[in-house]
């Protein structure tokens, strides 16, 4: 009080040393920037979850690996077998439908999860409740960019002739994978937390999507059978086509394959905002 | 300036969120068209029209009987309930500690837990690097710190919430009821160091049953029944008041 002269040039700069707002503030911008702010948090709640997830096993973060490609070696013998296919062609079909179905699966259940399990940080302490589910994301990310690697080097090994200027386009699936699976995960977290149901009908309907779509199958076994849609106005489809068509076909991912992704991103993120409008807040009294 | 200000606030749970925790009893409401067999649960209605302002260098403590609304006004101005009435303004960083011994990974070590929650408290890694080692002091749990958490004994994973919550400073410190925790020695420990966050904060709510602390600690009194506040003056007249309405002669 005794150096008035000098208040008003501290209430300058007020506002960045006290953030009530944070707490506050629900307008999108407000959110957004508590989700930054908190980055710390989540980005290391991540990488603890894959510390705790490799932790005390043998093959650690390899299994990542080993895993999803003893799998594709399987499937592609036996379904390579039935639909009479190369199995050098089908198992990178197999094995890109299979990690990337992995990210979305994962980050479905897990973000169905997601503020259950973060119960106790979020009556805790106020963050946006989407840096829960963006933890969930990244953590599948990191195990998704890793189980790619074997998928690259079994093209490259078998198919290197794929190899082209149209894998430059291939990192453009990593911010769409993200974009699709966050709001994805936090419309599920906010629906999981009322509902504790969620997981398993999400088991159910995940199922039924996987079956539908060209994960597995080639999409020539789908237009065989007359099933044109469930290839062409698949978003699943158009998402796989953007790693498949580089690498698989050493071709460009079409503007429709893109089209389709981002009409995918803008419906989840349009949903997730709806709900979270509302969700939000109550989610706390759901834990 | 830091300040609590509350004007006319009103906060409801939501009776859904402990009615029907399935899809299934909600789809059989639905389906049968019979409430199902619960009793009469209602929203409830736990704060009711509170009007109070705080200022900087206040010390205010909340005395209630057992859900008279203390925690949840505590956890109201933390941000942490939405309101659905009234007007709530908070200015300040706030600081809280309660259910001190929530929110570890139990899989990580003690070390890289006290990292986790000091991020989750707003802290940047730097600056928790900096102050690990005194939070480790603190706590002294010995070649523990390196141990995953859950080998941890209930008592062992408050202290070590403990420390770190309480390395960590704020403008605004709110307090549900945390002194007391661990052992003997612990205590004494805590109570000092409670004491020291509480001279560093601008602003201190405090809720306890506790009347000697509250009288060292408070200077203000806010006396909550059965959601709303039906008494505000000095500490002594608080207590008095409190007692009073509680038939505590």
């Amino acid at each position: 009080m005794a150096i008035a002269s000098y208040s008003s040039g501290d209430r300058f700069h007020e506002p960045a040393k006290i953030k009530p707002s944070s707490a506050s503030d629900l307008s999108s911008f407000g959110y957004i920037r508590g989700i930054w702010e908190a980055r710390h948090f989540w980005m290391h709640l991540s990488l603890s979850d894959l510390r705790a997830k490799w932790r005390r096993s043998f093959f650690g973060i390899f299994w990542t690996i080993i895993q999803p490609l003893g799998l594709t070696i399987l499937l592609s013998i036996v379904f390579g077998k039935i639909f009479h296919s190369d199995i050098a062609d089908y198992a990178p079909f197999i094995l890109s439908g299979m990690i990337l179905w992995d990210f979305v699966v994962t980050s479905a259940v897990g973000g169905s999860l997601t503020f259950v399990q973060a119960d106790s940080y979020i009556k805790q302490c106020r963050h946006p409740l989407a840096i829960y589910s963006l933890r969930t994301v990244l953590t599948n990310l990191i195990v998704f960019l890793c189980a790619s690697t074997s998928l690259l080097v079994w093209v490259l090994i078998w198919r290197p002739q794929n190899f082209g200027w149209a894998w430059i386009a291939v990192p453009t699936v990593i911010p769409l994978l993200v974009l699709i699976a966050w709001p994805l995960a936090t419309l599920l977290g906010y629906v999981g937390a009322r509902f504790r149901d969620l997981p398993h009908a999400l088991g159910l309907v995940l199922q039924a999507l996987w079956f539908i779509s060209p994960i597995y199958l080639e999409p020539k076994v789908f237009r065989g059978g007359g099933l044109h849609l469930l290839v062409d106005a698949n978003p699943i489809y158009h998402l796989l086509q953007i790693v498949r068509a580089p690498l698989l076909q050493g071709e460009w991912a079409t503007w429709q394959n893109y089209g389709f992704s981002f009409g995918l991103v803008a419906v989840l993120t349009l949903l997730a905002v709806l709900v979270g409008r509302s969700a939000e807040k109550k989610v706390i009294y759901y834990l | 300036m830091n300040r609590i200000s509350l004007n006319n606030v009103d906060l409801h749970y939501h009776s859904a969120a402990f009615r029907e925790r399935s899809l299934k009893s909600l789809l059989a409401g639905a389906v049968t068209g019979k409430k199902i067999r619960q009793g009469q649960i209602h929203h409830i209605h736990a704060l009711k029209g509170v009007s109070v302002e705080i200022k900087a260098g206040e010390r205010v403590g909340l005395l209630g009987h057992n859900g008279a609304g203390k925690s949840t006004f505590l956890k109201m101005v933390a941000g942490l309930y939405p309101i659905s009435g009234g007007e709530r303004i908070v200015e300040g960083r706030i600081r809280s500690l309660f259910d001190l011994s929530l929110g570890f990974e139990p899989d990580a070590s003690g070390r890289e837990n006290i990292l986790y929650r000091g991020l989750l408290l707003g802290m940047s890694p730097k600056k928790m690097r900096e102050i690990e080692d005194e939070v480790v002091r603190f706590a002294d749990l010995g070649e523990f710190i390196d141990y995953p958490i859950k080998t941890y004994s209930a008592g062992m994973q408050v202290r070590l919430a403990f420390a770190v919550s309480t390395a960590v400073e704020g403008d605004v410190l709110l307090l549900d009821e945390v002194i007391g925790a661990g052992d003997a020695a612990f205590i004494t420990k805590a109570q000092n160091r409670i004491r020291a966050l509480i001279e560093k904060s601008e602003i201190l709510v405090l809720a306890s049953h506790d009347f000697a602390s509250l009288k060292s600690m408070c200077d203000r009194g806010l006396v909550f029944h059965h959601g709303e506040i039906v008494f505000d003056g000095s500490i002594e007249a608080s207590i008095a008041q409190y007692k009073y309405i509680n038939g505590l002669g």
